[in-house]
């Protein structure tokens, strides 16, 4: 059925570019659009090389203090930081009811995205975090900002209890990652988390006691402040990052060490203290009476502050009563405090390029203006003159402290606004671009289509409108998924039902033609293994916690008490692999191979060996050891990629030097088989053990329209449109992705509050955000992979005379490679992060990260 | 596209060879699909007023009370319409129609847990259950008319292509059921947190909606193309 038209068509377009431009095309309109659209979505802020000083403080219109401290009346002398990562709210509260009056416990709200780094790094500069921050958890850098901690270097438990005793430190802080930890993997209502809680709850009652025992008048913690806290909650499944109650809520516990204070006015002193972490940093700088950080855009809270109140009886000069001391002091800490923040909105919008529009500016200056005014017509001169009686003091004060607060309202609300709302123009750009490179794609697969569909019979059209609309419709329901963060959350699931759905739909085809029935049963087949797999590897990390116990399959309680499903677990993938090498050697003895192929089909089969032989060693199941152990270590995977490498040299010097021979079909069949096998030994070592039953699967899902396409040429159109979905798929995984925080900013932002689009977008950052940057990755990857096989296979077809109609469907058959490829690939990254887990627990369980 | 064309003259010609299954009236076809829905409907009034259970609070025993009423109302109404009447007797077509039971709840399982049903012991039974009750709803009236004739089996389930009334009241309800327990199966992932995510009552609901809607859909069918078949027959 070869037409000499389509032919000389194909070769008017001129060699291999006239194949991969498209693909390349598509490379750089999706780079394009997500540039752009990244720009917009991970917003970032400037940060200002700046630093407080104490000598600032001099600029401002406040009442400096002169007896040798820095900026505020210093409450106290030294602070005591404890930072439980991810306290829950519940934890702490018998320490404070024993206390009532000299310790008390804030409800603290931090600010999302709450992992760690970025709640040190709010709390100690007093400023939002961005999540572009999230990343530099892994790295951890120091913090370069301005804050109140100089951070310097790692310690351990063994270290906090002998330091209380030493004379040589002003600002102690203890960070214990543990209850993070515990929480990660084995949930909130764990045993390992009660223990974890119940050894903090002994430490901290160490720590309190011989606190107590020395802060009497002239002992070393007469000034000392404690303040246990967490960064961040944790869900019930002990995550965290998103923005949810459970998440963003966590406890500060204060307890100061002197006679507690019995007379702060009531209004600042609510029995439901609630603190913003946000106002964190400057409330202890503000008690420590060092200067404030410079970023800081938080307020001085009033409940805090007050637990140092005492220390400053020593001026009691005056007729007036205490509460009335304190708050005089306290609106003078609140002024420094406006200064300083509206010394830096300035410094930064002057600074930033996307700063604060002129609009807020104004609103800032006015708010700032008018608190301003009443303090140096009013109330300063009120301060200075010491004759003044508690009577026309007090409602000065109290309305000075109130525009102060508005002022810094103001700034804050601003802030979060401005930090965390997306750049909505950039994102439609992006996603407008992201939309066009989908209709080029679709535009591009449709001409490929019309070339060689051409030559086929006209009876496929109807079959192809009815599986592409199929597809299609699968897709779509995959898509729209998206929209929805607790079908991400599902996302295995979702993707095995959708997989299984066109298993069996594809089963159902067979059956109407008659072909391919077992092919496509052992796919079904497959993906229910898939199915088990991921279940039983998310039911093994969660086996303990409470909140997973329902969804442990009875797979894993066999497994539990049988060590004969070990022996399976550790077997199975063996066997598996055995098989694939029976099979390549069966595939290699076909004859139809030349020379480079081969050997390069040999080299994997070497490398399974070697795999074999590397899980061998590694379990201690087999009892004989092979060979010594860091041999099989570390020597057996270094050979696996060596191996690989060398596969791949060998196949890239194969496309120099090749000789035009063969058939096309044969040639193109050799040359993925040995591609593929060439990666997969390298893929399979990475993954573990799962890896061969996917690599089984995906080869006989691969079998499926290679096959077809060696021996049917009727299945073809059928494939065509598999290809075209397969080929959306990876897009139609993107695209709601993208379009998504669009959608809810769009949305929300003209009809409802500021409180609820902020609740909306934070769990943006916790969900999607993640997922939008690995399937960003994805998509680039792919893209790039695509463009690569295609100059890979498209360099052979400038000197064949072969069949034409091959060449686009060679382009299109990689596609589902790649795609699936990508696809496996997010499965392998989702379960080698959960296979990690332990790992890195395990790790930190034993070294709680420790700054002096 | 020859192949196609001579694969589909060569089925149409082996249905000519055989005796068709006799045709059914609009009126005889009502009757049937009305007490299929009857029965589910008393099988749910059963299952509220005597044992006060639902669908969401007890679905095991409610789903065995629908299985367990359909069972005679779906045999001994299908097998009337039975193919070869000439060999096979009325008991025989629901004899096979009762095996069919089995088989089509272990495939309607299979199916369910290639898709991502739960394998736990404490869902087993209800699993059991929702497998049997689609089992009814699908292969149970097309065993009893169809008896193991896998040409005729492919041809209305794989093909969809109904030849004659009482195909489509086999055809159309057996995919109602199908695809609305396939959608009845979204909701269950979201995080609304209702009783009713559970597996397998939202797929059960699915299955029953999807049902019902066929019967009335197959009607139709029956009504359109059943109007020169009544008149054959008379």
């Amino acid at each position: 059925m070869k037409q000499p038209e389509t032919t000389s068509l194909v070769a008017a377009k001129g060699g291999k570019w006239g194949y991969t431009w498209p693909l390349w095309t598509a490379l750089l309109l999706h780079l394009l659009a997500v540039l752009l659209f990244t720009t917009g979505f991970l917003l970032t802020r400037t940060e200002l090389p700046h630093r407080s000083h104490c000598s600032d403080v001099s600029h401002s219109p406040c009442l400096s203090t002169n007896n040798g401290s820095c900026w505020t009346k210093p409450a106290a002398n030294r602070l005591i930081l404890i930072v439980l990562d991810a306290l829950r709210l519940q934890v702490l509260k018998n320490v404070a009811s024993e206390r009532p009056l000299s310790a008390r416990i804030f409800k603290a709200v931090a600010d999302p995205p709450t992992t760690s780094l970025q709640r040190l790094k709010g709390l100690t500069t007093g400023g939002l975090p961005t999540f572009v921050d999230v990343g530099n958890s892994f790295g951890a850098p120091a913090i370069v900002e301005d804050n109140f901690v100089n951070q310097v270097d790692n310690g351990c438990i063994d270290h906090l209890l002998p330091s209380l005793y030493e004379e040589d430190w002003d600002v102690l802080i203890a960070h214990f990652l543990g209850v993070d930890h515990a929480g990660h993997i084995f949930g909130v209502d764990s045993t390992p988390m009660i223990e974890k809680l119940e050894q903090y709850n002994t430490i901290l009652e160490g720590v309190i006691e011989i606190l107590e025992n020395h802060s009497g008048p002239g002992k070393p913690h007469e000034n000392t402040l404690l303040v246990v806290m967490g960064d961040h909650g944790q869900t019930l499944n002990g995550d965290h990052g998103g923005g949810s109650a459970e998440e963003v809520e966590t406890a500060i516990f204060a307890m100061s060490f002197k006679k507690p204070l019995s007379a702060v006015p009531p209004e600042f002193d609510s029995c439901f203290c609630q603190l913003d972490l946000l106002d964190f940093a400057v409330t202890v700088s503000a008690m420590l009476g060092i200067p404030f950080p410079y970023g800081s855009i938080g307020h001085i809270n009033p409940e805090l502050y007050a637990l140092g109140a005492d220390s400053w009886n020593l001026d009691a000069s005056q007729k007036l009563s205490e509460s009335d001391i304190w708050m005089q002091n306290y609106a003078n800490a609140l002024c420094i405090n406006s200064w300083q923040v509206k010394r830096y909105v300035d410094a930064y919008s002057a600074s930033s390029a996307v700063g604060f529009s002129d609009d807020d500016l104004s609103r800032i200056a006015s708010a700032y203006a008018q608190a301003e005014n009443h303090w140096s017509h009013f109330t300063k001169k009120l301060l200075l003159d010491i004759q003044n009686d508690s009577d026309t003091l007090v409602p000065a004060l109290k309305r000075q402290i109130d525009a102060y607060f508005k002022f810094l309202t103001t700034v804050s609300e601003l802030a979060r606004s401005k930090w965390t709302e997306f750049d909505l123009k950039m994102m439609g750009t992006g996603i407008g671009i992201l939309l066009i490179s989908l209709v080029f794609q679709f535009f591009t697969i449709l001409r490929a289509n019309k070339q060689y569909g051409e030559t086929l019979s006209s009876s496929g059209d109807s079959w192809v409108i009815t599986s592409s609309s199929f597809t299609f419709f699968l897709l779509g329901i995959r898509a729209c998924s998206f929209l929805s963060n607790s079908y991400i959350l599902e996302e295995g699931k979702i993707a095995n039902f959708l997989l299984s759905t066109f298993g069996i739909v594809t089963l159902r085809q067979s059956v109407i033609k008659g072909e391919l029935l077992i092919e496509s049963i052992g796919f079904l087949i497959l993906s229910t293994f898939c199915r088990f797999a991921i279940e039983v590897g998310l039911s093994k990390q969660a086996a303990t916690s409470a909140f997973m116990k329902e969804y442990t399959s009875w797979i894993v309680n066999i497994a539990s008490g049988l060590p004969v499903w070990d022996y399976a677990a550790e077997v199975v993938p063996m066997i598996v692999l055995i098989l694939l090498i029976a099979w390549l050697y069966k595939v290699t003895n076909g004859g139809r191979f030349g020379c480079p192929w081969k050997h390069v089909i040999m080299g994997t089969i070497l490398s399974y060996m070697l795999i074999i032989m590397h899980w061998i060693t590694e379990s201690n199941r087999f009892g004989v050891p092979l060979m010594p152990e860091h041999i099989g270590r570390n020597y057996i995977p270094r050979i696996v990629y060596a191996i690989g490498l060398g596969q791949l040299l060998l196949l890239g010097f194969g496309q120099l030097f090749k000789k035009n021979c063969l058939d096309y079909k044969e040639n193109l069949v050799a040359k993925t088989t040995a591609v593929v096998s060439a990666w997969s030994s390298t893929v399979i070592l990475l993954s573990g053990k799962q890896g061969p039953m996917v690599a089984f699967a995906s080869l006989v899902g691969g079998a499926l329209p290679l096959s077809a396409h060696m021996l049917f040429e009727e299945f073809v159109l059928v494939r065509q449109a598999i290809l075209l979905a397969i080929d959306t798929f990876g897009f139609s995984i993107i695209l709601p992705v993208f379009g998504l925080p669009f959608l809810i900013a769009t949305k929300y932002q003209a009809n409802l509050g500021k409180q609820f689009l902020f609740t909306q977008l934070s769990q943006v950052w916790g969900l999607f955000a993640p997922k939008f940057v690995f399937d960003v990755f994805n998509l680039i990857l792919t893209d790039f992979l695509i463009c690569l096989a295609s100059i890979y296979y498209f360099d052979q077809r400038n000197q064949g005379k072969d069949d034409p109609e091959q060449k686009p469907s060679a382009s299109l058959s990689l596609k589902p490679f790649s795609c699936g490829a990508s696809h496996v690939s997010r499965a392998y990254f989702m379960r080698s992060l959960m296979r990690l887990k332990p790992y890195s627990s395990e790790a930190s369980h034993a070294s709680e990260a420790f700054f002096v | 596209m020859d192949r196609r064309k001579s694969s589909k003259e060569t089925t149409s010609s082996k249905a000519l060879t055989m005796v068709p299954s006799p045709p059914i009236s609009a009126s005889e076809a009502f009757i049937v699909n009305t007490l299929c829905a009857l029965v589910l409907f008393f099988a749910f009034w059963i299952a509220n007023t005597l044992y006060s259970i639902d669908l969401v609070t007890d679905p095991s025993l409610t789903l065995f009370f629908i299985w367990i009423t359909e069972l005679p109302t779906v045999t001994l109404l299908f097998s009337r319409y039975r193919q070869n009447r000439q060999r096979c007797t009325y008991l025989r077509a629901v004899g096979r129609g009762v095996l069919g039971v089995p088989v089509g709840a272990l495939l309607n399982l299979l199916g369910a847990i290639a898709l991502g049903a739960p394998v736990t012991s404490q869902y087993l039974p209800k699993t059991v259950n929702w497998a049997l009750m689609m089992s009814l709803f699908t292969t149970v009236p097309a065993s009893c008319v169809l008896g193991s004739s896998w040409t005729d089996w492919r041809r209305i389930f794989a093909q969809t292509k109904p030849n004659g009334s009482i195909e489509y009241l086999l055809c159309l309800p057996a995919h109602g059921a199908v695809i609305g327990a396939w959608f009845g199966a979204w909701p269950m992932p979201l995080d609304w947190e209702r009783p009713w995510q559970e597996w397998p009552i939202s797929v059960s609901y699915g299955a029953i909606a999807g049902y019902l809607v066929a019967l009335i859909a197959s009607l139709g069918f029956v009504l359109a193309c059943g109007r020169p078949q009544h008149i054959k027959r008379e």
